[in-house]
């Protein structure tokens, strides 16, 4: 994993609304392989749209497209810098 | 004319993706519901007629975005289609595909095609295309994908004939579509070794249906143990790995199509923000989200609650004129009390439930549709799961405070069974209005309708607390629930989003329908079963001692001088003491006198298993009162009643507090048991929660009664 230095995962920047990146890859292959057949690939363009009222849960958009993840499956998705 | 198998097609899709839609256009009314072999996944079949000769058999499957499943719902679709032998597997496939996300929704076609399932791809939502400016090449599409595509709208109807032209035609063709066409999914040389090993050693044809197997060998309920073990061993000797292996494909799939789509499909770029945004930016905020969650929800609650009052009202009035017609015409004797007390009775008993689950299911409907009740999940999901339940759960728990019934079967858009499992157990727990009547009754004999605090009612406030104590109950064990059940399930929330848009009324009313003649059907059966089983306990006893005590009875009601109504109540009260209701309610008199009840509370406990408030009406026969309806004049009569033993009230405050707690917690509902069944499957887990509520409603009241007595 010496491609930490270069990319970071979702939810260590979700602390603000509104963020947005790239999908580069992920580090849990259950989770990946759900979040890909619903079409979360790396290149995807991934945008936070807002978090849950009371916490734990991430709306985002993926290449425009409406998707609610948990903070866990959040944190399997490694973005490009 | 012999009948002949109508050929079955499949109706398969990602979730969103308005399959549901599509099939009510194809079958309109004339669906059947079921399960599929095996498991509680809801099975919707339907017939449609192709053209003037030829008539099908559709099956709506549950959505899923992959034959990689990790839900119940999703597993099967990966079972039918993997097993060429299953009864449901398809002569066809309709592929139906949203075309505003026409890029998410190809992996599962592609899997399918290579399969070698004939398909035909219907292409929906093509009536929002225009206005949004999409553009799409069809014929080039079916060119590249090697499938027959047909623009439609499940949404109005369009394009419907041209579908079942193309269906027509290729079911024909069956033998001349399953030609080789190049695969979307090159297979590695580990998977081509596996996959020959596999269609060798299980005689499979197809290269990708091995493949599934080995990534599924050990869950899937076609394979016999024999052809399992041989599977593993294939795979384990080429040390397979499915998880990296599955990623592999998909990308490639999805390399694949990318490509495809770009050919064929033209988008704008979308730059200002959508309805969809906006009505988001109010509807999940964090403060205005869950108050309008809440005021939904309250709304809902109301409906049921109040607006269900006056159908049910009708349905209530309807039978006792019936019950009375009947006995007035037709000659007295068991036949016609059997008739009267036992069967009508009963299906007054499931009549009545149905405008609660209408108006819930209608409401429900509504919010599904809209696409609001995605939004609601997501804004529950973290609270949820503290509990071992899902954000789907809050819907249930807040309609479990009309009538548990229509709750428990909201659960079923809950797709991790262990979270529907617990949400179902713990639904009755909440107070629901079927226990009103037994509080207001009991509440007097516990605390006087005093003002305190200034501007609280005591008995409003004890009212308040009998509700928290059922939500602390329904959380608490759901929390135990949660510890104490396994699940190879991962749970997941991973849920689309979708855009809202209108209600398509057609889904709302089938559904609305599809509820209602389940529970009438299904859960009406033995109810009815269970009503007449009570009304023989409370109309015959051992022996002849019900004779003897009429014969009785009416000697003593003419010394004194009783009148005719008071003579029958008097009759009544009697009897009821003798039956074998009567008896059982004697002979449990040891088990509930720890908890300070007397045999007649113990006959209540007993007849109040049809549902809660006919422990009213029991009380009302018992305390001879019976032609009376009032629950005024049954709690003056109740509080006169001495114990003959001590001389002391039989309602006491603890015995009234311990058989209020009683109530709270006890499972007193054969309808919710009988759903409960339903919906799990089996007997098992109704009688784990009957027997679960049960002990904690004992030990409730017994703590309440020996403390009360001590104090």
């Amino acid at each position: 994993m010496d491609q930490k230095s270069t990319n970071s995962n979702l939810a260590s920047h979700l602390l603000s609304e509104r963020e947005s990146g790239i999908v580069n890859s992920f580090t849990d292959e259950r989770i990946a392989s759900k979040l890909m057949a619903m079409g979360v690939l790396p290149g995807s363009k991934i945008e936070i749209i807002r978090i849950a009222p009371f916490g734990g849960g991430f709306y985002i958009k993926v290449d425009g497209h409406g998707l609610a993840i948990r903070k866990k499956e959040a944190e399997a998705i490694v973005l490009e810098m | 004319m012999v009948k002949q198998q109508l050929k079955k097609i499949a109706l398969i899709g990602n979730p969103n993706s308005g399959k549901s839609s599509l099939f009510n256009q194809l079958t309109g009314l004339q669906q059947k519901i079921s399960n599929f072999p095996g498991v509680t996944v809801e099975k919707k079949r339907g017939k449609t007629k192709l053209n003037k000769e030829q008539e099908i058999t559709v099956v709506d499957f549950p959505g899923t975005y992959s034959l990689y499943p990790t839900s119940q719902d999703e597993r099967v679709v990966l079972n039918v289609l993997a097993n060429t032998n299953d009864e449901n597997h398809p002569d066809l496939v309709v592929y139906v595909a949203d075309v505003n996300f026409l890029e998410k929704h190809l992996l599962l076609l592609t899997q399918i095609k290579d399969l070698n399932i004939p398909i035909v791809f219907a292409l929906n939502m093509m009536d929002q295309v225009e206005a949004k400016g999409i553009e799409v090449n069809i014929p080039k599409l079916s060119t590249l994908l090697g499938i027959p595509v047909i623009p439609i709208s499940g949404r109005n109807g369009y394009n419907l004939e041209a579908l079942k032209d193309a269906i027509s035609q290729n079911l024909e063709s069956t033998e001349n579509t399953s030609k080789k066409t190049k695969g979307f999914y090159r297979l590695s040389k580990q998977e081509q070794k596996i996959t020959q090993g596999i269609c060798r050693d299980l005689e499979i044809k197809n290269t990708y249906q091995a493949l599934l197997i080995a990534h599924h060998a050990g869950q899937l309920p076609f394979l016999n143990t024999e052809d399992e073990t041989t599977v593993q061993k294939i795979c384990s000797e080429e040390d397979f790995k499915d998880l990296p292996a599955q990623i592999e494909e998909t990308m490639q799939r999805f390399n694949t199509f990318t490509p495809i789509l770009e050919k064929v499909i033209k988008k704008p770029v979308l730059t200002e923000s959508s309805l969809t945004d906006k009505l988001d930016a109010i509807l999940i905020h964090k403060i205005f989200g869950p108050f309008i969650f809440f005021l939904l929800m309250f709304l809902i609650f109301q409906a049921i609650f109040e607006w269900a009052n006056y159908p049910m009202d009708w349905i209530e009035a309807g039978f006792i004129n019936l019950t009375s017609f009947l006995k007035n015409t037709l000659p007295t004797g068991w036949a016609t009390d059997l008739l009267t007390d036992g069967v009508i009775a009963g299906l007054g008993g499931i009549l009545i439930f149905i405008p609660q689950i209408a108006i819930l299911f209608f409401l429900i409907a509504l919010l599904e549709e809209s696409g609001y009740m995605s939004r609601a999940v997501f804004m529950f999901d973290k609270i949820m799961q503290k509990f071992g339940l899902n954000g789907r759960s809050i819907v249930a728990l807040v309609s479990g405070g009309a009538c548990a019934i229509p709750a428990i079967m909201s659960t079923r858009t809950i797709s991790n069974w262990k979270e529907r499992l617990i949400t179902i157990l713990v639904t009755p727990f909440i107070s629901c209005s079927a226990r009103i009547p037994v509080y207001t009754v009991l509440i007097g004999f516990v605390v006087p309708p005093v003002v305190v605090l200034g501007i609280f009612n005591l008995q409003g406030l004890l009212f308040m607390g009998l509700y928290l104590l059922g939500i602390i109950a329904a959380l608490g064990s759901a929390y135990i629930f949660k510890k104490i059940l396994k699940t190879q399930e991962s749970s997941f929330l991973l849920l689309e989003m979708p855009e809202y848009r209108l209600p398509i009324w057609k889904n709302v009313w089938i559904s609305v329908k599809d509820k209602v003649t389940t529970f009438v059907v299904e859960a009406g059966k033995v109810i009815m079963i269970i009503s007449v089983l009570l009304w023989v306990l409370a109309s015959y006893g051992p022996g002849d001692e019900m004779a003897q005590v009429e014969l009785a009875t009416q000697s003593q009601a003419l010394e004194q001088q009783l009148n005719e109504v008071e003579t029958a109540d008097l009759i009544a009260s009697k009897k009821m003491e003798v039956s074998y209701a009567g008896h059982l309610g004697k002979f449990i008199e040891p088990a509930i006198e720890p908890l300070g009840y007397d045999w007649k509370i113990g006959i209540a406990l007993i007849t109040s298993f049809a549902a809660r408030e006919v422990f009213i009406g029991t009380m009302a026969t018992l305390y001879s009162i019976g032609s009376s309806d009032s629950e005024v004049t049954l709690r003056n009569r109740m509080a006169a009643e001495i114990n003959p033993d001590t001389g002391l009230a039989v309602y006491s405050i603890t015995t009234s507090l311990s058989l209020l707690i009683f109530y709270v917690f006890a499972m007193q509902c054969m309808s919710t048991l009988v759903v409960v069944k339903k919906e799990t499957g089996g007997w098992k887990w109704a009688v784990i929660q009957f027997i679960f509520m049960g002990v904690l409603a004992y030990l409730g009241s017994w703590l309440v009664f020996q403390i009360g007595s001590v104090l």
